[in-house]
């Protein structure tokens, strides 16, 4: 007979309305057996009692519905951000607060480097904290005038390089190309901005970035970065999912130590319609307990700090045009039409008002050719969307996973610059998803942001900005909506809310288990709780420091 | 260092790029292009003219490249500078929202790339419904301003009427770029791309559009306001040209000019040293372009200083 194993806890949060609590929940063959009082599960039989989460709390997994497994990727490079951040082996990269912190933790590693042409790439630098002061050529010609630095901000959109990649890629005062930023005196400042910035990452790193970013060590360190956060089900939510990334992803998942659940999403863009539809048809078979291939991503829009979301009437708050198509309303069309044709769900990025309202006409037409029922279609990231976009995704059976941790890194920024106060306030709009009745997620998007549901649902109950403006109160939820929104309300994004998302009988024994109660503790101190490690089918993760 | 030109094709879906760039690719100018596009699903190439095939490359039996954009151009760009020893020109299909002037700037800072052209195409039946659409006429006004060389095509689909007043309303539109129309999008592919008559092996009855060229030599020196005015005083039909002229404010350097469409470049290229003190224009275009004594008479006013009597090729 196989093994149960009943842990008692100091409490259990379920997400499941017949029994919100519990203390007891039993396991077998990886799922839950049952969850109650000791007493009721005994009648399962024989078991074993163990007591080691006698004094933690369980709660269902923690489901993150928008990450990229490039989270593990850059983690190969130094991390020289504003904020600490927690990396794939449990320390702390402490955050650098100035300028100053940032070139003197370059030097220090640049001493430690062999080659003299070897370029150094760095990621996660945000100077929107350092009050107006951007970083320079001079900044980073401090750390090396002989070999490449790059430093890579943290909306993977804007570069800073020094005077070496300058002079390799022929960049000055005569060069007028958009997204070179110069000074008043008209010298580049080394700061790159969008395709300029993206080509100059992958032509001067002298890396094979693509690789790096994505290779088998990536997405384990990925997943290591997720589980300590308390996450068992992760998103990679846009790869072209060639052979070799299939394989890597192949042979992670069927380990018993790999400690998450993956989801990658297939950019529709990728390929040909019909070569993506069939390769996705083929990559179903393949899917293990702990890899669903099946999600499908079409990118509209570009990102509103970036100035390249679409936006309604009347645009940018401080009046720069309106940003670009990724990908444009006609092509939107026919890669929802032929995705949602073949039974797949998909989940379409938009940032700006125009993209959400576009992908809701897609999915509107999709449906009037083709109708189908539950495809919980989702809309990503929807930061812009009004109380009447809400009412229509309602109607059409569209989902949203809601960027709340925009709320705290870029708030004061869409506040000040690009939303402007009213649309700043309602942004990221969880109480107008909850009062109109759209199944919502809330999410990271990391690496952009860190992975960290907890931190995601402080976002979403206090909507402080970094500088601790609180972004409309009508918008905010209550701890309990939160808590659901990044379990059960993430995994109805996924159509996997029958398998994880709650604690309950028959579904997968995967828990996130805390020191602290989350319902107890002040919202204000939700993001504080600490992680003690996960369950994911049964198995036990505890982080290093438990 | 050689660089490579960098073509860019952008407009608006259905405009006809790939139409185009399948011409490209099946033309047989001697010249080694590769091509990266955003569908390999719709490029449209004889199997017996392919000689590998692998993943996201084709190669084919013209020594041209044909390569998948995938979900990243830059990446695509990077990787396709590997293969620079084998190729001669770089041309990308700009996706139909992407804005291919700013693409056309990549080469702006990649000293393998030489910027070319920016070759923008509009479908006559379409571009002024699209233009006025709410949610895409700003890319498509961006397209258009963007462009070097617009090509008008399918004009087949309207009347001559509409034809004019299109015309008229793009010259007022994209005031910096030469309209040229066709049908197919079937445009010389020797004028668009400048593929000079060195490249070119001779493929009698090749089926390829008509085109024309003009040249002049000389060994005078060249007045260089004159040179620009009488390239900007050139009608449509005068798709690009190329010249290494020697200048009479410069008179000890090469200085090389370059059309694209409406655009023109000059820039300085060191001393002659031992190189023919001369200096040579081609011009390249459609059948319609002026004959050869109009043009000779709009470039007299550029020859300065007599010297050996000037020789017409």
């Amino acid at each position: 007979m196989p093994q149960t194993v009943i842990y008692p806890a100091r409490r259990i949060i379920t997400m499941n309305a017949h029994q919100p609590f519990a203390t007891h929940v039993a396991v077998r063959e990886g799922r839950v057996l049952g969850v109650g009082s000791l007493a009721e599960l005994e009648g399962w039989g024989p078991y074993e009692l163990d007591r080691r989460f006698e004094s933690l709390v369980l709660m269902p997994g923690f489901v993150e519905g928008h990450s990229h497994a490039f989270e593990g990727g850059v983690w190969s490079f130094p991390y020289v951000g504003f904020f600490d951040r927690r990396s794939p082996d449990g320390s702390v990269s402490p955050g650098l607060k100035d300028i100053g912190s940032v070139v003197a933790r370059l030097r220090d590693i640049e001493r430690g480097m062999k080659a003299s042409d070897e370029p150094l790439l760095a990621w996660g630098f945000d100077p929107i904290y350092f009050g107006g002061r951007r970083m320079n050529v001079a900044d980073l010609d401090n750390v090396s005038t002989d070999r490449p630095v790059l430093v890579i901000h943290s909306n993977f959109h804007v570069l800073n390089v020094n005077s070496v990649v300058l002079r390799k890629a022929g960049i000055d005062h005569s060069t007028n190309v958009h997204g070179i930023v110069k000074d008043a005196a008209g010298k580049p400042t080394g700061e790159l901005q969008e395709i300029a910035a993206k080509y100059m990452a992958y032509r001067a790193s002298g890396i094979n970035l693509a690789e790096a970013l994505s290779d088998e060590a990536a997405v384990w360190r990925f997943a290591r970065v997720a589980q300590l956060a308390g996450v068992t089900t992760a998103t990679d939510l846009h790869n072209e999912l060639p052979e070799s990334t299939v394989s890597g992803y192949l042979q992670a998942t069927a380990r018993d130590d790999f400690p998450i659940r993956l989801l990658p999403a297939f950019g529709a863009i990728s390929l040909p319609v019909e070569e993506g539809v069939a390769k996705l048809r083929a990559l179903l078979p393949r899917n293990n307990n702990k890899l669903r291939f099946g999600l499908v991503k079409i990118i509209t829009d570009g990102s509103i700090q970036g100035l390249s979301a679409r936006m309604r009437w009347p645009g940018y708050y401080n009046g720069l045009p309106n940003g670009v198509w990724n990908t444009g309303p006609d092509e939107i069309d026919r890669l929802l039409q032929a995705y949602h044709d073949a039974g797949f769900q998909v989940h379409i990025h938009t940032n700006g008002d125009e993209a959400s309202e576009v992908a809701i006409e897609a999915v509107e037409r999709a449906l009037l050719r083709t109708p189908r029922r539950d495809h919980r279609h989702t809309l990503q990231h929807c930061q812009m969307a009004d109380a009447a976009q809400f009412r229509r995704m309602a109607a059409l059976g569209i989902c949203v996973n809601l960027f709340a941790n925009h709320l705290f890194y870029w708030g004061d920024i869409h506040y000040a610059q690009t939303l402007g106060p009213e649309r700043a306030n309602r942004m990221d709009a969880c109480g107008t998803a909850l009062r109109t009745g759209v199944p919502f997620a809330i999410h990271c998007d990391a690496p952009v942001t860190p992975i960290g549901p907890l931190f995601t649902a402080w976002c979403a109950v206090n909507r402080l900005t970094a500088s601790g403006r609180t972004l409309g109160d009508s918008e905010k939820i209550s701890v309990a909506d939160a808590l659901r929104a990044v379990t059960l309300g993430a995994a109805h994004t996924l159509k996997l809310d029958h398998e994880v998302g709650s604690i309950e009988i028959g579904k997968r024994a995967d828990f996130a288990v805390l020191h602290d109660d989350p319902l107890a503790v002040p919202p204000e101190a939700l993001k504080d709780v600490r992680v003690w490690g996960t369950v994911l089918g049964g198995c036990i993760f505890p982080s290093p420091d438990s | 260092m050689r660089r490579l030109p960098f073509t860019v094709i952008g407009g608006f879906l259905g405009a006809g790029k790939t139409t185009l760039l399948n011409r490209l690719l099946r033309a047989t100018t001697g010249r080694h292009f590769a091509v990266l596009v955003n569908d390999f699903g719709a490029v449209d190439i004889d199997s017996r003219l392919v000689v590998a095939h692998g993943g996201d490359t084709i190669s084919l039996a013209n020594g041209c490249i044909c390569c998948s954009i995938g979900d990243s151009l830059v990446l695509a760009l990077v990787r396709v500078l590997e293969k620079a020893d084998r190729i001669d020109h770089v041309v990308v299909e700009a996706s139909g929202v992407a804005d291919p002037a700013r693409i056309a700037e990549l080469a702006l800072i990649e000293p393998m790339l030489e910027r070319d052209g920016v070759l923008v195409l509009a479908d006559a039946a379409s571009v002024r419904e699209r233009e006025a659409d709410r949610y895409v006429g700003d890319t498509v006004r961006r397209q258009l301003d963007g462009a070097d060389l617009l090509i008008l095509n399918k004009v087949d689909l309207v009347t001559a009427a509409e034809r004019a007043d299109l015309l008229v309303w793009l010259e007022d539109r994209a005031t910096s770029a030469r309209i040229v129309t066709a049908v197919d999008a079937d445009v010389p592919i020797e004028a668009l791309f400048g593929v000079g008559p060195q490249d070119r092996p001779a493929v009698p009855g090749s089926g390829e559009p008509p085109f024309r060229r003009w040249s002049l030599t000389t060994r005078q020196t060249v007045d260089r306001a004159a040179l620009l005015d009488a390239l900007r005083a050139l009608p449509s039909s005068v798709l690009r040209a190329k010249g290494i002229l020697r200048f009479a404010d410069a008179p000890l350097e090469r200085s090389v000019v370059q059309m694209v469409g409406r655009r023109i470049d000059v820039r300085g290229e060191g001393p002659w040293g031992i190189a023919d003190l001369r200096s040579d224009l081609v011009l390249l275009g459609t059948p319609d372009m002026p004959d050869d004594a109009t043009l000779e008479a709009l470039f007299s006013a550029c020859r300065r200083e007599p010297a050996a009597p000037p020789v017409q090729r």
